[in-house]
C-alpha cells in the first residue's frame, strides 16, 4: 500500500556541524528524536509531501549526561528512562515522579528530553517540572547564511500561555538541558489524566517551595492542560510565598478563587473538569504543606 | 528504500517507504496477521513486538531505524521455550487474554520478565535512544507490583484487570526460574 509514493529521504548526522549543513540545505527538514509525537500523526505516513527527514540518534553529543556540583546537563536525546536510570539519586523528585509518569518503560524508552519538550502543540509532564524547577535549555539557532547562535533560554519561556512551542527566527535545535541541583525541600508533582490519550481533560501540576520553620519562600507553580494552557502566574505564587503556616482555610480559598479567575482569564475555553481537578490539586498542595507544618 | 532486517528468524530485504512504521510494514509487506492495532499511534498497545529482544510498540519505529534490526513478532516468539513458561503461567492461574490482546500481552510479559530475571538481550541494537533495559531484579515476594501494574497498563484492552495480570507475571517468573535453576 503507498508504495508508489516517493520514500522520504533521512539524514544521520553524526556532528552538530553536520546537522548545520543538512538543515542549510533542506530548511524545511523535520527533526527526528525519538518519533513518539511524529509517527503517531496522520501526515508522517503516508506522507503527500516527503519532507526530508533528519535522524537525530547518531549525534553523541546530544546523549550525553553530565553532572557537575551545582547543576546535571542532559542531552535533548537522552530517553525517559536513561535519565530516571541514571538520575535516580542526584535528580529532584519532582523531575523523577514526572519521568515516571510518563508511561510505562516501553514509552519512556522512547521518549526523548528534546522530543518531549519540543513538542509543537501537546505539553506534556517533562515540560511542567522543568518549568518549576527554573531549567535552562540550550538552544542552537541555524541562520540562513550557514552561521549558528547558541543561547540558553528558561524552559518556561519556550512556550507560550496556551502551551504551544514559542517561534524563534531561523531553525532551532534543542541541544541540552541544564537542571539546578539547589532545590527546595518541598516539591510536589501531581497529575489526573493521561496527556498522551486525552490530552484536553488531562491536568499536570507541579510546586516546589523552600519550607523553613513557618514561612514559604522560592515558591514556583506550573499548572499544566497539556492542549489547552501552559499556566505559569507569577502573581498567584508571590500571593503564596508571602504566606504563614498554616494557611487558614478561609485564606485558601480566597487563593483559589483567584486561582480560577486567573486561568480562565488565560484561556477562557478550558472545561470544567480540568479547571476543577487543577483547583483540587493546588488546595490539596496547601493543605499538605499545612499538615507538614503541624507535624513538624 | 530496501530494508534489510530479520523478521521471526527470516533474513528479508523489503522495498519499503523510509518513513512506513514497523506496524504496517509486518502487516502490509510481511503479511503478519497477530498484530491487531488500528490506532495509527495513539497507544492502544496492540501492536508489541521485540525489536533486538527488547519490546517496542511497531507503530512508533519507522523503517529507517530498522537497519539489520532483529524483529520477533508473536507469531515467531510463540513457537519458542519462553512462550511456554507464559503459556503454563495463563493456564495456572487460570486467567488468559482476549483474542485481541493476547500477542501483545504475552510480549509484554515476556519483556517484563527479562527485566525481572536479568536477562541480557543478544544481538545488534537499534540505533535507538535509550535501548537500555531496565533492571527490576528482585524476589517474586518483593517485586515492585506497582512498577509491573504500570508496565502493564500499556495495553489498553479491558478484558484483564492489573491484579490478574501481576499474577501471571509472578507464575511465569517462578517457572522461568525454576526452568533457569534446572538447565544450571
Amino acid at each position: 500500500m503507498y508504495e508508489e509514493l516517493k520514500s522520504s529521504t533521512v539524514h544521520t548526522p553524526a556532528t552538530l556541524a553536520e546537522y548545520g549543513e543538512i538543515i542549510n540545505r533542506f530548511p524545511d527538514a523535520i527533526n527526528y528524536a525519538g518519533g513518539t509525537y511524529l509517527v503517531a500523526r496522520p501526515d508522517f505516513y503516508p506522507s503527500d509531501d516527503n519532507k526530508v527527514i533528519i535522524d537525530l540518534s547518531n549525534i553523541a553529543e546530544l546523549q550525553r549526561i553530565t553532572r557537575t556540583d551545582r547543576f546535571v546537563e542532559v542531552g535533548a536525546m537522552v530517553s525517559a528512562s536513561q535519565l530516571i536510570d541514571a538520575g535516580r539519586l542526584v535528580l529532584p523528585s519532582i523531575l523523577l515522579e514526572a519521568l515516571s509518569s510518563i508511561g510505562s518503560t516501553i514509552v519512556c524508552r522512547q521518549i526523548t528530553i528534546g522530543g518531549a519538550l519540543c513538542i509543537p502543540d501537546n505539553r506534556l509532564s517533562l515540560s511542567t517540572a522543568l518549568a518549576v524547577l527554573d531549567a535552562i535549555a540550550e538552544i542552537k539557532i541555524f541562520m540562513k547564511n550557514g552561521k549558528s547562535v547558541t543561547r540558553w533560554i528558561p524552559v518556561s519561556r519556550l512556550y507560550d500561555k496556551e502551551g504551544k512551542l514559542v517561534n524563534f527566527e531561523g531553525r532551532i535545535l534543542l541541544t541540552h538541558i541544564r537542571i539546578g541541583l539547589e532545590v527546595g525541600n518541598y516539591q510536589k508533582f501531581l497529575f489526573a489524566g493521561d496527556p498522551f490519550r486525552d490530552g484536553s481533560e488531562a491536568v499536570i501540576l507541579a510546586f516546589h517551595a523552600e519550607r523553613s520553620s513557618n514561612t514559604l519562600g522560592k515558591v514556583q507553580m506550573c499548572i499544566n492542560f497539556p492542549r489547552m494552557a501552559f499556566f505559569l502566574s507569577k502573581e498567584i505564587i508571590g500571593q503564596i510565598s508571602g504566606l504563614t503556616l498554616p494557611i487558614p482555610p478561609s485564606m485558601i480559598m480566597i487563593v483559589t478563587g483567584k486561582l480560577r479567575a486567573e486561568i480562565l482569564n488565560t484561556n477562557p475555553n478550558i472545561g470544567e473538569l480540568p479547571l476543577v481537578r487543577a483547583l483540587r490539586m493546588f488546595e490539596s498542595v496547601l493543605h499538605d504543606l499545612n499538615t507538614l507544618y503541624l507535624q513538624s | 528504500m530496501t530494508l534489510d532486517c530479520f523478521i521471526d528468524g527470516k533474513g528479508l530485504s523489503l522495498p519499503v517507504n523510509s518513513n512506513k512504521p514497523l506496524l504496517q510494514i509486518l502487516t502490509e509487506d510481511v503479511g503478519n496477521r497477530s498484530l491487531n492495532s488500528n490506532c495509527h499511534g495513539s497507544g492502544c498497545g496492540n501492536c508489541i513486538v521485540l525489536v533486538n529482544d527488547i519490546a517496542m510498540l511497531s507503530c512508533m519505529v519507522p523503517a529507517f531505524r530498522l537497519k539489520d534490526a532483529n524483529i520477533q513478532t508473536y507469531d515467531g516468539f510463540s513457537k519458542t521455550r519462553q512462550c511456554r513458561d507464559i503459556e503454563r503461567a495463563y493456564q495456572a492461574t487460570g486467567n488468559m487474554p482476549c483474542p485481541n490482546c493476547y500477542a501483545s500481552r504475552t510480549l509484554l510479559i515476556e519483556s517484563i520478565l527479562q527485566g525481572l530475571t536479568g536477562e541480557h538481550h543478544t544481538g545488534k541494537e537499534i540505533s535507538m535512544p535509550g535501548n537500555m533495559h531496565s533492571q527490576i531484579i528482585g524476589d517474586i515476594e518483593n517485586i515492585d507490583e506497582e512498577q509491573i501494574g504500570k508496565e502493564l497498563s500499556l495495553v489498553t484492552c479491558r478484558c484483564m484487570d492489573i491484579g490478574e495480570l501481576v499474577q501471571i507475571v509472578k507464575m511465569a517468573l517462578s517457572i522461568r526460574r525454576r526452568k533457569n535453576v534446572r538447565r544450571a
